[in-house]
């Protein structure tokens, strides 16, 4: 077997691994806990909040374009950060490059405030 | 924050050749001022947007056309990852010319709909960019930016008749089929970097060389899968007639002749400088593409009703004869001649393909059909649309005056110069192939000229004069190709490609 091969046994392995541990330990648990179920312990409890209301129902669509434009600026971030650590390497042409994606960006922002994006309705 | 990691890595200011950026910073602008323009217009002066977009594309032509009269030659910048040369210039063109025709067609169809305009022209631009971008592209990177760029926007555009199903079902496919060919595609540009360490094409294709192995087999047939997707050959056609029957009808026009030309680019680039050494892959591949691509397009073709939809199915079995020359380009000299048809090919096709939509979108503003039968007459009550139209069905059937047949010319001429068996026979599929296709587009001739008005409503048609001027530039094109033959062969010469794909 290739040294190639060998190293994704290992991943073998550990899956192999994580299939025993979880079930040897659900096993466990059916052995120890008491079982008495009624209807409310059976109700799903994601996020550890009962559910409420019907199943079917409208999400905020305004969530959805503030995510839109918190991702404008999350890229921004992810780009001016390590541009700002070596900011005097990249000297004023590096400043202008960024300059420039900064103000396409910003043409998102302004987009978003003429379309009303901004107020909370 | 100094990691020893970054003082590692030295950096020198790039040099910008901004002569030679010039097309894509035009556009690149005038999408920026048409955005801004949109957002502080009144409601009743949106038109002047359709001009904007128009003129930005007008205006990106002129820095192209001084840089093909530089006798500088070719201008690599960020070492050989972005080039502009006689190839990449030429198709500029292209694209910016029909961007123009697809933008006069558009605008009073975006008018009287009632859509959103700005962003429709904004999102046309961007597309335009890309493909402007993917024709200097020789980097798996920048190859691959430029084709997500030419795409996005083309998948919002396919949507954009929001209010109508069949419109939502054209882009959810479009969308998804594309995504799908993008990671198809990306695993095989990965397995490419994998194995030679570089994601510059020229550099790829120096290091591929002599025996191919398995990984590198399925690189080139990941990669070739993702473009075939893209120029939908078929296997992978299955997106295309819904999205073109589905997006309006100026968005059919861009996506059938820009959007699908912009990934012939892109498969002619990284065929002939990534992969040349791996022929022996991908030759018998295109060549499977390209038959079952002509013959399937062909023979769905003859049975449509939808004329949207049949120009749907000639679209691909006419990327089916873009590819035939590339199946055979590695043998012996036939590379520069199917390079050449290849750039040929879409210059007429795009011609032809353009001025057919702009009688198609005139003749519905009056039947309100897509039907076939609804050009029934066509001839009697509006002559002119009726001998334009017959024009641009023969040049697509590739009848000899007409553009299209010096496509087809030079596409078998290709062919035959390679000279091998394998090329021999798909030069006989092809022949076959030319033949079947005039059946249905001599059945629409046949409705222009023999079959009585549908509906007895032979009030003539009042053309726009967008439309009008679009019509003018697709027929004078058409017919100047065909009778002029010198002009598109020129165009697409091998010689002034001499350091095309040096960089």
């Amino acid at each position: 077997m290739s040294p190639f091969l060998r190293s994704y046994l290992t991943v073998v392995w550990f899956g192999l691994a994580a299939f025993l541990l979880g079930g040897l330990l659900l096993w466990l648990a059916s052995l120890l806990r008491p079982v008495k179920p009624n209807p409310e312990k059976v109700l799903a409890y994601e996020s550890g909040v009962n559910p409420v209301g019907e199943g079917w129902s409208q999400s905020q669509i305004r969530y959805y374009v503030f995510a839109l434009l918190f991702v404008v600026f999350d890229v921004e971030a992810v780009f001016l950060f390590p541009w700002a650590t070596q900011l005097e390497r990249y000297g004023s042409f590096g400043l202008i490059e960024m300059g420039v994606f900064v103000a396409v960006l910003l043409l998102g922002l302004v987009y978003a405030w003429r379309k009303g994006v901004l107020r909370w309705v | 924050m100094s990691s020893p990691l970054l003082a590692a890595v030295s950096w020198t200011v790039p040099t910008v050749d901004y002569h030679g950026l010039a097309p894509e910073i035009v556009v690149a602008l005038g999408l920026c001022v048409v955005m801004l323009v949109d957002l502080f217009l009144a409601e009743r002066s949106k038109w002047l947007l359709a001009s904007l977009s128009g003129f930005t594309l007008l205006g990106a032509f002129i820095p192209v056309l001084t840089l093909a009269l530089d006798d500088g030659g070719a201008r690599a910048m960020f070492d050989g990852r972005y080039v502009i040369d006689d190839f990449s210039l030429i198709l500029k063109g292209l694209f910016l010319l029909a961007g123009y025709v697809v933008v006069l067609l558009s605008t009073t169809y975006i008018e009287e709909g009632e859509y959103y305009q700005g962003e429709y022209w904004v999102l046309m631009l961007s597309s335009i960019l890309g493909m402007m971008m993917m024709t200097s592209s020789r980097d798996l990177i920048s190859v691959f930016v430029a084709l997500e760029f030419l795409s996005i926007p083309a998948y919002m555009l396919a949507a954009w008749r929001k209010r109508d199903a069949k419109s939502n079902e054209a882009g959810v496919k479009y969308f998804l089929l594309g995504v799908f060919a993008s990671a198809v595609m990306l695993y095989g540009m990965s397995l490419l970097y994998g194995v030679t360490n570089s994601t510059l094409l020229s550099d790829i294709g120096a290091s591929i060389s002599g025996e191919l192995t398995a990984v590198r087999i399925i690189a080139i047939v990941f990669v070739i899968v993702g473009f075939a997707f893209k120029v939908s050959a078929v296997p992978f056609h299955t997106w295309a007639p819904d999205t073109y029957e589905g997006a309006p009808t100026p968005v059919t026009a861009f996506l059938s002749v820009a959007s699908k030309a912009a990934g012939f680019v892109a498969l002619v680039t990284v065929l002939y400088v990534a992969v040349p050494e791996g022929s022996d892959v991908w030759q018998p591949l295109v060549w499977v593409l390209a038959v079952l691509t002509m013959t399937v397009g062909n023979v769905l073709a003859l049975r449509q009703t939808n004329i949207v939809r049949m120009l749907a199915y000639s679209s691909i079995s006419q990327g089916g004869f873009i590819l035939m020359p590339l199946a055979v380009a590695a043998e012996g000299g036939a590379g520069g001649a199917a390079l050449r048809s290849v750039v040929t090919y879409l210059i007429v096709y795009a011609a032809t393909n353009l001025g057919m939509f702009a009688v198609i979108l005139t003749v519905s503003r009056k039947t309100r059909s897509g039907e076939i039968s609804s050009f029934g007459g066509l001839f009697g009550y509006a002559p002119a649309l009726g001998v334009v139209m017959t024009f641009f069905l023969g040049s697509l059937a590739g009848i000899p005056p007409l553009g299209g047949w010096i496509g087809k010319f030079s596409a078998f001429q290709a062919v035959l110069e390679a000279g091998t068996g394998w090329a021999y026979a798909i030069a006989v599929i092809g022949a076959v192939n030319s033949v079947v296709a005039f059946g249905y587009y001599g059945n629409v001739m046949r409705e222009i000229w023999m079959r009585p008005v549908p509906d007895a409503n032979t009030m003539p048609i009042r053309t726009p004069a967008q439309l009008v001027l679009a019509l003018a530039i697709t027929t004078i094109s058409t017919l100047a190709l065909g009778v002029l033959p010198g002009v598109a062969l020129h165009f697409g010469d091998l010689a002034i490609f001499a350091g095309a794909f040096a960089g």
